[in-house]
């Protein structure tokens, strides 16, 4: 995967099927009319309401947004796809992205419910006292949303095709104008439905994309013969019949890449903004906890679901197209479609491959939605009102809210329409950056009480840097950019894209500014008592009020310590 | 190694469920905003109760997820073996759905523990929270064996 740079810009999955189809582009054009119609049906009038749906949200219907809001083209069609491609390999992806939610569980669900904060730079500007802080967070929480829509932007291009066929707009390959399409649409939908009803979305988005999984899953085995009840567990008796790459062991990718991606997938789900917030949203950190059981839960029937599509894809592949694995194999473009191309080549309806088509643009425009929301309201919320303009009005703010979802917007189709790998590794870039940036601060900061402000900056600004390099090293080149001292692998130094490679350089960067983090704020002043409190607040066994946060309890009620001040 | 991580922590969850009451008593008369917090040096009996549970279900989820790739990549031959019935090899099975069921076992694990814990403290989240949840708590507090 390091740097293999492919038929780049033409991406054309081979096999597929490109051609404009009038039943599929309905079922696509009404499923995005009914996200609108949710959202303006749901909307709600306040922030509170917007941001935390009024904290009321139960055990199951919050696992299901947790679901909904985790599985993107990433899940979607990018697992598929590694796991047809990469074999062993590509189940780091399956193991890091589900695995993740237990440390998650442990370690900061209902600690982070505790806290009561909104947003990843909220928490991190208010628990280390620092505006700089909250605007290093805000900058990684943009760049997320940036390098995670990428990915999104590459399945969706790779999907309409399927759907629209190639639209041909002058200058553009089939693929980038699809690209654009998607993406416009995308975007327009944001700006239609605004972030009105985005929770109440996310309900109907995950029954819509587990149930086009699922039920592809089940057509594609029964009609080939390759599975009955359980294909999750069928899939098995079919290894021994595909090439050796696809379950031998490491000889696709090395041990220590399988490692070095599964950790960062781990400490990256930890690490997610939009992840984290989804604890905001429920009735009590009792809730916050079985809600991420029963969101596990959800996420591993598309998960467990995965490997078998990727199986069964591989083998209509190898009969209907030509060999998988090797020169002249599949490409990583087939590849990203494994899931819509294994329906197409098992001869299901038109309509049919494109329900199973339509739930991985679902899974892509959610998430991206998802994505841009959070992203501009770091530029808008964090940066330019907080820092820059604390007098603006409501009206600039929302006027900077939209610019930057416009500019989100312009940014990721412009990276997409010749991306640097396949829909996996482009998310996990991002997962990389949120490893190593956000993730050591949300646990040091709810896990030892004296992580300070100096420790959080110098931390936070190390994982900055070292994610910033395997992505200078490996991505970069592929967008022009010092390509030059790039070798003919495409990366600039092959040694340190095999110990630090940009997929999984949180191995590196994480315990690396673990330390740091620590050896800083040992050797500068502790963090006031305030702050202290705070933290000893997120750990206490005491029932909270629904609305409350651990600021509010030790400012109202800190009994009968305030002479400590 | 899930089963027997599980069963060393019902152990000791028996052993200090005997001096329960007293430890519910001292807890009452501590003020959580006082106590240091350390992920090392857990301050109170609740945190050092509750860190044991973590401690304990992060160990399991390691050798879970980290393991079966690990022995992989030290015996392959012997890993590799298919399966009888399932037709996997073992340690596409371990890898593919053994971690990642596992953790789900681990995560309903440790919400269970948590809420036995609550119990113990005589922490009842229904209190604050008026009657929404009240029914979940008690159907809880009595699977509690």
């Amino acid at each position: 995967m390091t740097g293999a740079a492919l038929l780049q810009g033409g991406l054309l999955p081979e096999g597929l099927n490109v051609s404009f189809k009038l039943l599929p582009s309905i079922l696509v054009l009404s499923m995005l009319g009914l996200f609108l119609a949710i959202g303006y049906v749901f909307r709600v009038a306040d922030t509170e309401g917007m941001w935390v749906a009024g904290r009321s949200i139960g055990n199951v219907e919050n696992g299901m947004a947790i679901g909904a809001n985790w599985m993107s083209a990433a899940s979607y069609l990018g697992m598929a796809a590694t796991i047809a491609l990469s074999g062993i390999y590509g189940l780091s992806f399956v193991v890091g992205w589900s695995t993740g939610y237990f440390i998650l569980l442990i370690f900061m669900a209902a600690q982070m419910r505790r806290f009561g904060k909104y947003t990843a730079p909220d928490f991190v500007g208010d628990r280390f006292n620092s505006d700089t802080a909250r605007a290093i967070a805000a900058v990684t929480t943009f760049l997320i949303g940036f390098v995670y829509a990428i990915g999104q932007a590459r399945g969706m291009g790779l999907v309409g095709l399927y759907i629209f066929g190639d639209i041909g707009i002058p200058g553009l390959s089939g693929y980038q104008s699809m690209v654009v399409f998607m993406m416009a649409i995308t975007v327009g939908y944001l700006t239609l439905s605004g972030m009105l009803g985005a929770t109440k979305n996310m309900a109907v988005q995950y029954v819509i994309l587990i149930v086009a999984f699922l039920v592809g899953l089940y057509a594609v085995g029964f009609t080939q013969g390759y599975s009955t009840l359980l294909p999750q567990l069928e899939y098995g008796r079919l290894i021994s019949e595909l090439s050796t790459e696809f379950s031998a062991p490491f000889v696709n990718e090395s041990y220590y890449l399988w490692i070095a991606t599964a950790f960062t997938l781990v400490v990256g789900t930890c690490g997610l903004p939009h992840v984290l917030v989804r604890f905001y949203t429920v009735e009590s950190e009792r809730t916050a906890r079985w809600s991420t059981v029963w969101g596990l839960f959800f996420i591993l029937l598309l998960y467990l679901s995965a490997p078998a599509f990727a199986a069964f894809g591989t083998d209509l592949f190898a009969a209907n197209v030509g060999p998988v694995y090797g020169e002249g194999g599949m490409s990583s473009a087939a590849g990203d479609v494994i899931v819509v191309l294994a329906a197409q080549l098992a001869n299901l309806p038109q309509w049919f491959v494109g329900f199973v088509a339509a739930g991985g643009i679902a899974a892509a425009i959610a998430t991206t939605a998802g994505l841009f929301i959070a992203g501009s309201s770091a530029i808008s919320h964090d940066i330019y009102t907080n820092i820059i303009n604390p007098d603006a009005t409501q009206r600039e703010q929302v006027l900077v809210g939209r610019l930057s979802i416009i500019a989100l917007g312009i940014i990721t189709t412009l990276a997409a329409l010749d991306p640097a790998a396949p829909i996996a590794a482009l998310v996990s870039y991002a997962f990389s950056l949120a490893g190593a940036v956000l993730f050591p601060m949300f646990f040091l900061g709810l896990w030892w009480e004296n992580t300070n402000r100096q420790g959080a900056l110098t931390g936070m600004t190390t994982g900055l840097v070292i994610w910033f390099i395997p992505m200078l090293n490996e991505v970069a080149p592929n967008y022009g950019l010092f390509s030059g001292m790039a070798g003919e692998a495409g990366v600039i130094s092959p040694a340190l894209a095999q110990w630090v490679p940009a997929v999984g350089s949180a191995l590196v960067a994480t315990p690396i500014v673990f330390i740091v983090t620590i050896a800083v704020s040992l050797m500068t002043d502790e963090p006031d008592l305030e702050t202290k409190k705070m933290v000893r607040q997120c750990h206490s066994p005491e029932p909270m009020g629904q609305q409350q946060t651990a600021e509010d309890v030790i400012s109202t009620d800190g009994g009968e310590t305030p002479a400590d001040d | 190694m899930n089963d027997s991580e599980q069963g060393g922590a019902e152990s000791e969850s028996r052993e200090y469920r005997t001096d329960g009451g007293t430890a519910t008593a001292r807890e009452r008369s501590v003020d959580y905003l006082d106590a240091e917090v350390n992920i090392f040096k857990p301050s109170t009996p609740f945190m050092r109760d509750h860190l044991r549970i973590i401690w304990t279900g992060f160990v399991a989820w390691a050798l879970i997820v980290f393991g079966p790739v690990t022995l992989t990549a030290i015996v392959p031959d012997a890993m590799s073996t298919p399966m009888p019935v399932l037709g996997f090899p073992l340690h596409y099975f371990l890898i593919a759905i053994g971690a990642p069921g596992g953790s789900l076992l681990l995560a309903f694990w440790y919400a269970r523990k948590r809420d036995a814990l609550d119990e113990k403290y005589g922490i009842d989240h229904a209190v604050t929270e008026g009657s929404a949840d009240e029914d979940a708590v008690a159907a809880d507090g009595g699977s509690d064996a």
